[in-house]
């Protein structure tokens, strides 16, 4: 089973001047149960893209195929209330859509909205707080008050706390402090390894999708410019360069090292096996 | 709420977004004023073709006129049910359901709508053709004569912009935090009325935060930029008005004449 998207196009403001094709034509299929990067320029259609997952957005052509149900342009779907609970979507800026007098109460909000009780929501609320890194203190603090940082935090909890089968992310490191951001995608590995989650993530950091994703989509105004496993993507350094995309720091150090006379092949992929390689060539020749 | 049309700018190019924005609001009011002269059918479908026709020359449909009425219509059917039910003179037109419907009461309905269905127009005539920074140089050098009797023209102004420039940021954000609340499930649609309650809670405590939060970042843009309200400024921008601009006030002058004139011959 997979996440499909056939020739999806999604229009804003249709029938006005300001009307803007923010997708085009798009085909696509992402893996359940992998960790799937999304990127690309600012204003590519990320955004636009990762709100057809749980039909915010529906296609103004096309279909869309999630989790056993099918969204098709021009048709009003049904059971839109589950397939947001099943498909949970973390906002970009997440952190303007708190609003409760408490952190707890605000987390358990979504849970409840699906139908589960107080107590069991409340549970799930605190539960999603453990895994966010947020400690018990903040259970009865205002979520207004906050920093963003923590703000943020507060809002993905209210988005793991409805326990949704596929997690869609859009861009939920943006302004976090490094450590905080590697806290973060461990968790979401943690997610996709251990509890078995599709995870998609809108990012802009290359360290990331080469570190913690196994699939990477690039959209490239309003199109999908190529969608491929990370390994495979990061393989031959030119072709991210090509689409003017920094590959990360250890491909970079590889090409650096393959430009000043060492040999090093493009399946040498981490960190350990390229100091391996290094290793191995110094010898020879020394 | 991307179909919201009402008093919103069309970027397009014609003579009249070219015009001078002064010489629009002039106009605008002279024929807001023309509306409420008892000019009688006549009076109103002329001022119906000339409107229709600027309406046209500003490359504006009559699909957009009629989304930026929609709004209004809930208040038009209110009116029309208010109508039927004080107005009670005249003759009877006919009787539904034991209920007779005076022809006055459906007259005067007529009325009011095809006032506010010109007022429409002439607003939207103005509003989507006009740069709302446009509208606010116009207003605030119409208003500079009242600074004798210390009118704030300018601090008017500024508040004007301001207001305009935050209309599309709140709808958009207002927006996107459905789109976010949605996303946790909530329902604006259905529900029970505490579930409703709490969606539209949802919805309008984040929408103060940021607004609040967008007025101080504003504030603090402003001041550091070295703005104090009452100090003389510069202007950007020169409004220049032309021919056309006068001719423009000339015929709004002309129509609310004949519809004056009209008035006194019914
Ligand atoms: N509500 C809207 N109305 C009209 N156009 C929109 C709207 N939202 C987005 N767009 C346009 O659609 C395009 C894609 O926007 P989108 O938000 O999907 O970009 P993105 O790839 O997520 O960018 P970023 O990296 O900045 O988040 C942009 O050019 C944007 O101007
Ligand atoms: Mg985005």
């Amino acid at each position: 089973m997979s996440i499909t998207f056939e020739n999806v196009s999604y229009i804003y403001s249709e029938g006005t001047p300001f009307r803007y094709e923010a997708l085009s034509e798009i085909n696509l299929e992402i893996e359940e149960g992998k960790m799937t990067a999304v990127i690309g320029e600012t204003g590519s259609g990320k955004s636009t893209l990762v709100q057809h997952l749980n039909a915010l957005l529906l296609p103004t052509k096309g279909t869309v195929h999630i989790l056993g149900r099918t969204i098709e342009a021009g048709t009003q779907p049904k059971g839109l209330k589950s397939l947001r609970g099943d498909a949970g979507l973390v906002f970009q800026f997440p952190e303007y859509q708190l609003f409760e007098e408490t952190v707890i109460k605000d987390i358990a909000f979504g849970p409840k909205n699906f139908g589960i009780s107080e107590e069991e929501a409340l549970k799930r609320a605190r539960n999603a707080m453990k895994l966010v890194g947020l400690d018990e203190q903040y259970e009865e603090r205002s979520p207004l008050e906050l920093s963003g940082g923590q703000k943020r935090r507060v809002a993905i909890a209210g988005i793991l706390a409805m326990d949704p089968k596929v997690l869609v992310l859009d861009e939920p490191t943006a302004g976090l402090d490094p450590m905080s951001t590697v806290r973060m995608m461990e968790l979401f590995r943690k997610l996709n390894k251990e509890h078995g989650k599709t995870v998609l993530i809108v990012t802009h950091d290359m360290e990331q999708v080469f570190r913690y994703c196994d699939n990477v989509i690039v959209v490239e105004h309003g199109r999908i410019r190529t969608q491929s496993s990370v390994s495979e993507f990061f393989r031959d350094s030119s072709v991210c360069r090509g689409m003017n995309i920094l590959p990360p720091a250890m491909i970079r150090m590889r090409d650096l090292l393959n430009e000043n006379g060492f040999d090093i092949a493009d399946t040498v992929m981490d960190t350990e096996a390229l100091v391996n390689a290094v290793e191995r060539q110094v010898k020879r020749h020394g | 709420m991307g179909e919201f049309t009402l008093g919103r700018y069309m970027p397009l190019d014609s003579p009249i977004h070219r015009m001078d924005p002064r010489a629009k609001i002039m106009a605008m009011l002279l024929c807001l004023i023309a509306i409420f002269i008892p000019a009688g059918w006549i009076g109103y479908g002329v001022m119906f073709v000339v409107i229709s026709g600027v309406i046209l020359r500003a490359g504006l449909s009559f699909r957009f006129v009629w989304k930026s009425m929609k709004p209004m219509m809930i208040m038009m059917i209110f009116l029309f049910i208010m109508n039927c039910v004080v107005l009670r003179t005249g003759d009877v037109l006919f009787t539904v359901f034991g209920i007779s419907i005076y022809k006055e009461a459906v007259l005067q309905t007529l009325y009011i709508v095809v006032r506010l269905l010109l007022m429409v127009m002439i607003t939207t005539c103005l509003t989507a053709t006009t740069k709302p920074l446009d509208m606010t140089l116009g207003i605030e050098d119409l208003l500079k004569p009242f600074e004798r009797i210390h009118v704030p023209a300018h601090e008017i102004a500024m508040l004007i912009s301001i207001a305009l420039r935050f209309i599309p940021d709140l709808i958009e954000e207002t927006q996107r935090i459905m789109k976010a609340q949605e996303s946790r499930g909530v329902d604006l649609k259905e529900g029970s009325l505490k579930e409703k309650i709490m969606a539209i809670l949802s919805l309008i405590v984040p929408l103060f935060v940021s607004a609040f939060q967008r007025a101080e970042d504003l504030a603090n843009a402003m001041e550091a930029r070295g703005y104090a309200p009452g100090e003389p400024r510069t202007r950007y921008k020169v409004l220049k008005m032309t021919t056309a601009d006068w001719l423009l006030i000339g015929c709004a002058a002309l129509l609310l004449a004949a519809m004056i004139v009209l008035a006194r011959m019914a």
